[in-house]
């Protein structure tokens, strides 16, 4: 996030886009209900009727994956009605004759065939969006999850630009990140791309420092993200792999394919905390610590570095991954830290190891946070207070880019055999692939099971009725769940949680990720459905 | 201010004045000249200036009623004590928290709060935090009496007990105003006043979220945590460990009582309001779902693949790391670097993420690092 959490509160617009906020970020809604309750505008942008939906002024209820069709006309009105901040994209962007050309067909009459939202709704958004100071994007993994999840982001990015959204409190452009540490792995370099701090792999100083701080080489060789792994997987190109705290078998795309190729695995390594599907097919499985049993570091999703404390011991044998890591690093040959033996480790020294490589965190250590609570990076140097809002007095890199982005259709879209549009995601009450969620009752009274919801008119054109059972089925594999019949997907979509190990969608959805993140399509392909 | 106080106050001494607010006043808190801002309430005021001025009804969160009295003070524009809580700040004003009338009142209530509920207050609850730093008027006799209530609903997260409830409508505000869902409300008349749902629904039947802010705000108890409800009695007295919530990416802060001597999560609760990024609000799942951590599913010894039987068995720690490196080590040695991929998690933390790239790259030079994070 550009921004910090608390600034919410004080917007003039929120423009929510992707994101079940009320279900996937509860306490972000709240702050969005609060500045709702105060006045601001509120766009939300969701191919389902969302419960913020119900209290947006203005809902954009657009078909699955043509999100950029939908925000170039936005632009598009930006532009044509001369209501960019021409100041701001002069003296901060660089790049904006190839947007404007790229927008120019644009007009909201165009989208509204594709996106199937009112051209009258689009352009009255985007004069909502460019006059209100004080404006903030959120989204979430319904912008992310294409294959053309990038050219969504950059499509926010320009319209962020174009108005100079941005480098002010409560106004900037904000991912909400969908796990507990998903900011902070990716700092950390848990990566292919990037050291710790965002310093790349393929810059030679970059490594060259951390090289340093190791001892080893940082070897320059380009790695496989998580969606080329999978590929790599099944054309057996891998042949062992350490897993942690991820049921693969579960959360990726396609499952199907990948219990075969996992099972041809020289070598499986599962470090978690339950026996997943995926720790059944190791050869060795290292029990884990949960995150009440441990101490360490979260970095939320405004870069706010918060302490993780150990409140109670973990079960029988089971330790922390950094001590499991430790021990590996150790049998390599490689200090965990440098100059500290494995048996006097402590997090606290893991910390402030990685830090030392990167501006972004030196300021930051675990014993600045007992004593002042988080803090929010870039932090420099240990006097530094920490950073609340990015991009202040213009984009960090300089000039900010604006990127032409065309419209490219999903992959997968309906036909005569496969009629409906299947989308994916999460529900309130459980989280992820259910290991943890499933194990609590209470929830469990809430939802008990995998369900799919489907639009009335298509419920009685294939025979299916509420509280029923229905086999949905793609390309790739079939599962059977309740049904819900709910207006809340459009005719011609169905959706479905994602949380159920017994009713896996992802045996449906289907392995075709973005060009650059190789982040998957969960959120769009071709499904059929019929009553069990 | 005693400990006590000065955590629940927190929040009110980091008031600033709201951007764009320019009238600067003065306001007299016991004889002390003070700056506030206009807009302001005295009891921002008062709390600012380290007065203890307790209360019941109020929570920063919520539109101020002046509902629980507690807060009077007196104050030169008024001949009545009036609720600091909801009394606007004035230029000038001369302001009496703790004078003999204001303490006769404030000891009274109290005492009247404490004759309508059942033998032993909460401890730890704002009503007995209340009565232990200012003392009760003597003389006024129990006169606990059963109060109405609804059935007891097949919810397995929130316990209301309504003999403990003094109708602050905290809990219905905070639904209302905060989570927005207003699943229950203050119900029926005279005596048989009490919180309602709709028809009186079990909450699970409600559009209720389950988020237990409710018992959060509660100031006397009457809202528990229905696993944590047996030892309702104890719960102040539980050690407490902060640390960060493990879903969503939100990071709130949360409170967790612990029973150190079984090893166990007792219940969950958020920092106070004004005081962390989640402003004292948690999510089901981050309130409820910890259930997980000490469930009899959990892995709790290593487990290697037998070679000949093909079963996962027990094994020792150093059996097990050893295998896991020396496959690594192998499939390496056979395959190349470039064969590995290790996968680290987005719900582990920054060190154990920092360590598995540098397992990746420093011991096993390959860059096939990567984790679930895809937004």
């Amino acid at each position: 996030m550009t921004n910090a959490i608390s600034e919410i509160r004080d917007a003039d617009l929120l423009f929510v886009i992707g994101s079940n906020t009320t279900e996937a970020h509860p306490i972000i809604a709240m702050e969005m209900k609060r500045a709702v309750h105060r006045g601001a505008k509120l766009i939300v942008a969701d191919p389902r009727q969302t419960w913020l939906g119900g209290w947006a002024d203005l809902h954009l209820q657009l078909w699955p994956g043509t999100d950029v069709a939908l925000l170039s006309a936005m632009a598009h009105v930006i532009l044509a009605e001369g209501l960019q901040d021409q100041g701001y994209i002069d003296t901060h962007t660089e790049n904006f004759e190839a947007v404007r050309a790229a927008v120019a067909d644009w007009t909201p009459a165009r989208a509204e065939a594709i996106t199937g939202v009112p051209a009258a709704d689009i352009a009255a958004a985007a004069r909502l969006y460019a006059t209100t100071p004080r404006a903030g994007i959120y989204y979430t993994l319904g912008i992310t999850e294409h294959t053309h999840g990038t050219d969504n982001v950059f499509c926010l990015s320009n319209l962020v630009l174009l108005t100079g959204h941005l480098g002010q409190r409560s106004a900037g452009l904000n991912p909400l990140r969908g796990q507990n540490n998903v900011q902070g792995a990716n700092d950390s370099g848990a990566t292919p791309v990037f050291l710790p701090g965002y310093q790349r792999v393929d810059d030679p100083a970059a490594r060259a420092r951390y090289s340093a701080i190791w001892g080893r080489e940082v070897p320059s060789a380009k790695g496989l993200n998580l969606n080329q792994m999978m590929h790599e997987l099944r054309d057996g190109g891998l042949k062992a792999m350490l897993v942690i705290g991820e049921d693969i078998l579960v959360s990726e795309p396609d499952v199907a394919g990948l219990d075969r190729a996992v099972s041809e695995l020289d070598a499986l390594i599962v470090v978690d905390l339950f026996m997943t599907e995926t720790a059944k097919q190791a050869d060795v499985v290292l029990p884990a610590a949960a995150f009440a049993e441990k101490d360490g570091t979260f970095t939320n999703s405004e870069r706010r570095v918060q302490r993780v404390r150990q409140a109670v011991p973990p079960p029988g044998q089971a330790r922390p991954d950094w001590q499991i890591l430790a021990a590996l690093l150790e049998r390599s040959g490689v200090e965990p830290v440098r100059g500290v033996a494995t048996s006097a480790l402590t997090p606290a020294q893991i910390y402030e190891e990685m830090a030392s490589g990167t501006d972004k965190f030196a300021g930051i250590s675990h014993a600045r946070i007992e004593r002042e609570g988080g803090l929010q990076w870039p932090c420099p140097t240990a006097d530094h207070k920490g950073t609340d809002f990015l991009h202040q007095g213009g984009p960090m890199r300089g000039k900010g880019l604006l990127v032409p982005v065309n419209y490219r259709p999903s992959v997968e879209r309906p036909d005569a055999d496969w009629p409906l549009c299947l989308s994916t995601g999460r529900t309130l009450y459980h989280y992820n692939v259910a290991t943890q969620t499933k194990r609590e009752q209470g929830l469990l009274d809430r939802h008990p099971g995998c369900f799919v919801e489907v639009h009335p008119d298509d419920a009685s054109r294939y025979g299916l009725r509420d509280g029923g059972r229905a086999e949905v089925s793609t390309r790739r594999g079939a599962i059977e769940v309740d049904v819900h019949v709910s207006e809340r997907v459009q005719l011609g979509m169905i959706w479905l949680p994602m949380h159920f190990a017994e009713a896996r969608a992802n045996l449906l959805t289907i392995d075709a990720g973005d060009e650059v993140t190789g982040t998957a399509e969960y959120k769009v392909c071709a499904a059929a459905i019929a009553p069990r | 201010m005693p400990d006590d106080a000065r955590k629940l106050y927190r929040a009110e001494q980091d008031v600033v004045p709201a951007p764009g607010a320019s009238t600067t006043l003065t306001v007299h808190i016991d004889g002390q000249p003070r700056t506030a801002v206009e807009g302001e309430t005295l009891l921002q005021v008062a709390r600012r200036a380290g007065c203890d001025v307790p209360t019941l009804c109020h929570d920063e969160r919520l539109q101020p009623t002046g509902a629980c009295r507690m807060c009077l003070v007196e104050s030169s524009d008024s001949r009545r004590l009036v609720p600091s809580c909801r009394h606007p700040v004035a230029d000038g004003q001369q302001v009496q928290t703790a004078s003999a009338r204001v303490l006769r009142h404030r000891q009274a209530l109290l005492a009247l709060y404490a004759a309508d509920q059942p033998e032993q207050i909460v401890p730890g609850s704002e009503l007995e935090v209340a009565m232990r730093r200012h003392g009760v008027a003597e003389g006024v006799p129990s006169v606990s009496s059963a109060r109405a209530g609804r059935p007891e609903d097949a919810n397995r997260f929130i316990q209301f007990q309504p003999d403990r409830c003094i109708l602050c409508a905290r809990c219905t505000r905070y639904c209302d105003e905060v989570e927005a869902v207003a699943a229950i409300a203050v119900g029926h008349r005279g005596p048989q006043t009490t919180i309602v749902t709709a028809d009186m629904r079990g909450l699970l039947d409600t559009t209720c979220e389950l988020c237990g802010g409710c018992v959060d705000t509660c100031p006397t108890g009457a809202l528990v945590e229905k696993k944590a409800a047996p030892r309702q009695m104890e719960l102040a007295s539980l050690p407490t460990v902060r640390t960060t919530c493990g879903y969503c990416g939100v990071g709130c802060q949360m409170d967790l009582s612990v029973d150190r001597e079984k090893g166990q999560i007792v219940r969950v609760q958020s920092p106070p309001p004004g005081t962390t990024t989640n402003d004292g609000n948690l999510c089901v799942k981050g309130r409820f779902a910890t259930g997980y951590v000490g469930h009899p599913d959990r892995l709790t010894v290593p487990l290697l693949r037998d070679r000949t039987t093909g079963q996962l068995v027990p094994s020792t720690w150093d059996e097990a790391l050893d295998r896991a490196h020396s496959l690594l080590v192998d499939a390496k040695a056979r395959h190349g670097a470039h064969a590995l991929a290790f996968i680290s998690s987005s719900r582990a933390t920054n060190e154990e993420n920092y360590l598995a790239q540098k397992l990746a790259r420093a011991a096993f030079g390959t860059n096939n690092c990567h984790q679930c994070a895809a937004t």
